[in-house]
């Protein structure tokens, strides 16, 4: 501790200060255990859902046409499979037979009776008009066309017809795909060993366990934090008279802070996921179904953000991604360095220009609450543009029903950050109020 | 056979022949050409063109500035000339602010890359789907989330309207009547804020574009995930949005963002006043 320098002999480090720097520090692990376990249960979370979304994406869905020709072919096969004709089916097709073999018989006794001119031809007209009366063959027809009928209904021709159609139809199945099925054998076999399941609906399960679990104890911990951080704050208060403690007082408050930020940064911010929920339409009167279709989704901390812009090979998202970085993450971590040394060192080194103006005059360069501003403003509109593009792929129609759904929110690294700008905020009044002779 | 041909016939007279047909006469004659192939070259073309002409005034203008800058450093003992200078430097801001309003600051481009199976034995490709492009300002941007149905699109509409529009200007005049006026006026407290304070509010409109950007224009989650698979995305049918960009609007928006910052803390060093 630096708070005991001799050259400030407004400073007794006495038996209260010794108390005071106690109590504070269980504080401040307990807020760094807390953050900690936060930090790591929001990575373990986004890394989740950025699993689950990748298996749910819309490429191994609704855009893949391997999934859409197993869909349709199980429909059709089982349409082949079921096959047997109804009563209705089977007389409109006996009166088919039977008005074509009627043809037939029409149409063969009127070549015999032309006239002929051989003797052959002559011979036979007269045996056949002799022996055969079309009337009676006639007559006959409606039983040929049942047996003919019962015939290709017998369940072995049945199985015959079925077996070519089938094997049509499978031919025809071989030679439409693209290049999912890979991928996806790729994707299903990594995340299944990664998290020791075997199928979809165990997979699915497993995730939303584990989400579930996890959401909860994340805003515990976020609460526990904020709560260290009151406490701390609370002291303030309590001890606003006690003018002998306040530098300490100070002094641990600072790591506080630091942590928050630290915390705050580097715990998801905003978390982006747009999908279509059920898309499904009625095939031979059966239902087609695809189920979470991920269209969209991202789930960034503030630091990813400005890593991802600095990553870029353009200059201007560079120059955005510095930007944020210095005015929102270097610059409020100076200020408050430049406020613990101000507080705590010598006279002359305090009143240093470059420390005092970091400590005092920087404000307008600290863009930390414009951060939280922009934070809000951006997820409010985000969330306002993908709900309506969402609600356009809404339908609902006799044919085709898609539900859509926007589960975009804020995070618990947006709760954080707002606490540690608001606590910074109160420490760069209190700094002004406890040094008032500085300030100026 | 001659069926199916006349069939074919028919279902190809439906609605998008047409459309397609007309759209595509049209920006033929616009463009001069006769071809799909020579239409995109000319489009790639004529757009790099406008893309460097662009940048290059974008350059241009920030030269200007940095030029003023400069000559501030150079003046900075000749005080008589101080309050001239400043008030003249108000208007290249104004400059700045306006052009960083109207041109556009980010393109969002989102399309499915490759559509590529193989449909009974014959390979069908389609290639850059674009599924949605857009263009925006930020008064485009405040346009499109004002005409949102939602309560809360409307407010963030106008947030970011107060901050790139409100905020400015009226620091930017209240920097020039805090230089210009009397005593009691300079020193009234919504004249100091805004003089001093209210610079990096309009940071905020930065910053959502900045994010939003991130958000929609670098969705390359899955292909990240897909090539740690060792999976090749080439024949997949994802919706990228890699060409999403920010545009020269962006730049000259911040520029008059840091400029109006760096002009206040030149004021306070040469306000006659106090400036706290």
């Amino acid at each position: 501790m630096t708070t005991d320098k001799p050259s400030s002999p407004a400073k007794k480090f006495g038996l209260p200060n010794i108390i005071l720097v106690l109590g504070l520090s269980i504080l401040l692990c307990g807020e760094a255990y807390f953050g900690y376990r936060l930090h790591t249960l929001s990575s373990e979370q986004e890394q989740i859902k950025e699993d689950y979304n990748m298996s749910n994406n819309i490429t191994f869905g609704l855009f893949s046409v391997d999934q859409w020709r197993d869909r349709i072919a199980t429909v059709v096969n089982g349409q082949v499979q079921d096959f047997t004709l109804t009563r209705a089916q089977k007389r409109a097709l006996q009166s088919q037979v039977q008005a074509q073999l009627s043809g037939l018989v029409h149409k063969t006794i009127a070549e015999i009776n032309k006239p002929q001119k051989t003797l052959m031809g002559k011979i036979k007209k007269f045996a056949v008009n002799k022996l055969v009366s079309e009337d009676e063959i006639q007559a006959q027809v409606p039983s040929f066309a049942k047996t003919i009928i019962d015939k290709v209904n017998s369940p072995a021709s049945k199985r015959r017809l079925k077996d070519i159609a089938t094997g049509k139809l499978t031919q025809l199945e071989n030679q439409t795909y693209d290049s999912t099925s890979i991928a996806i054998a790729a994707v299903t076999k990594y995340l299944y060993s990664k998290y020791h399941v075997s199928d979809p609906i165990q997979f699915n399960n497993r995730i939303n366990e584990q989400l579930a679990a996890i959401r909860t104890v994340t805003y515990d911990y976020a609460y526990a934090m904020l709560g260290c951080v009151a406490a701390a704050a609370g002291l303030w208060l309590l001890m606003r008279n006690l003018t002998h403690l306040h530098t300490t007082l100070f002094f641990m408050s600072l790591p506080f802070a630091l942590i928050l930020l630290l915390v705050g940064i580097t715990t998801t911010m905003i978390e982006v996921d747009a999908r279509i929920k059920t898309f499904n339409f009625v095939l031979m009167g059966q239902k087609v179904a695809f189920d979470n279709q991920v269209l969209f989704f991202q789930s960034k901390s503030l630091f990813k953000i400005v890593e991802v812009l600095l990553k870029q090979s353009k200059p201007d998202a560079i120059v955005v991604g510095t930007l944020i970085f210095v005015f929102v993450i270097v610059l409020p971590l100076l200020r408050m360095l430049a406020r613990g040394i101000h507080i705590t060192s010598p006279k002359s080194f305090a009143k240093n220009r470059v420390i005092r103006y970091l400590a005092f005059e920087s404000g307008k360069w600290d863009m930390a609450d414009v951060m939280v501003v922009g934070i809000l403003m951006t997820y409010i509109g985000l969330n306002g543009i993908l709900k309506s593009q969402l609600a356009n792929l809404n339908i609902k129609n006799a044919f085709l029903t898609t539900i859509t759904e926007n589960n975009t929110s804020l995070q618990p690294g947006y709760l954080i950050f707002v606490g540690y700008v608001i606590f910074a905020f109160t420490l760069s009044y209190i700094l002004k109020r406890i040094s008032p002779e500085d300030a100026k | 056979m001659k069926k199916f041909n006349a069939v074919e016939k028919n279902a190809y007279v439906d609605s998008t022949l047409n459309a397609n047909d007309s759209i595509t006469t049209k920006m033929y004659v616009k463009y001069h050409v006769s071809s799909p192939d020579e239409f995109n070259s000319k489009l790639t073309t004529s757009l790099d063109r406008i893309r460097t002409i662009t940048y290059n005034y974008c350059f241009a203008m920030l030269g200007c500035v940095i030029a003023v800058l400069l000559l501030w450093w150079f003046l900075r003992n000749r005080v008589e000339l101080h309050a001239t200078l400043f008030i003249m430097s108000l208007l290249f801001a104004f400059i700045l602010l306006a052009v960083g309003l109207t041109a556009s600051m980010i393109e969002v481009d989102a399309r499915i890359k490759s559509l590529d199976f193989v449909l009974l034995g014959q390979h069908v490709v389609f290639k850059n789907q674009v599924l949605f492009f857009q263009s925006k300002s930020i008064l485009d941007v405040v346009e499109v989330l004002v005409k949102q149905p939602a309560v809360d699109s409307i407010l963030v509409g106008v947030l970011i309207l107060v901050f790139s529009i409100l905020f400015p200007i009226m620091k930017l005049t209240s920097t020039g009547i805090h230089l210009l006026s009397r005593r009691k006026i300079a020193e009234n407290r919504v004249v100091k804020y805004f003089a001093f304070q209210s610079g990096k509010w309009s940071m905020a409109d930065v910053i959502v574009i900045a994010i939003l950007m991130v958000y929609i224009g670098l969705n390359g989650l899955l292909e990240t995930q897909l090539a740690n698979l060792n999976i090749k995305t080439d024949f997949l049918t994802i919706i990228t949005t890699n060409n999403t960009a920010l545009q020269p609007g962006y730049i000259v928006f911040i520029s008059f963002v840091l400029y109006g910052l760096i002009l206040s803390t030149i004021l306070k060093f040469i306000t006659p006043y106090d400036s706290h």
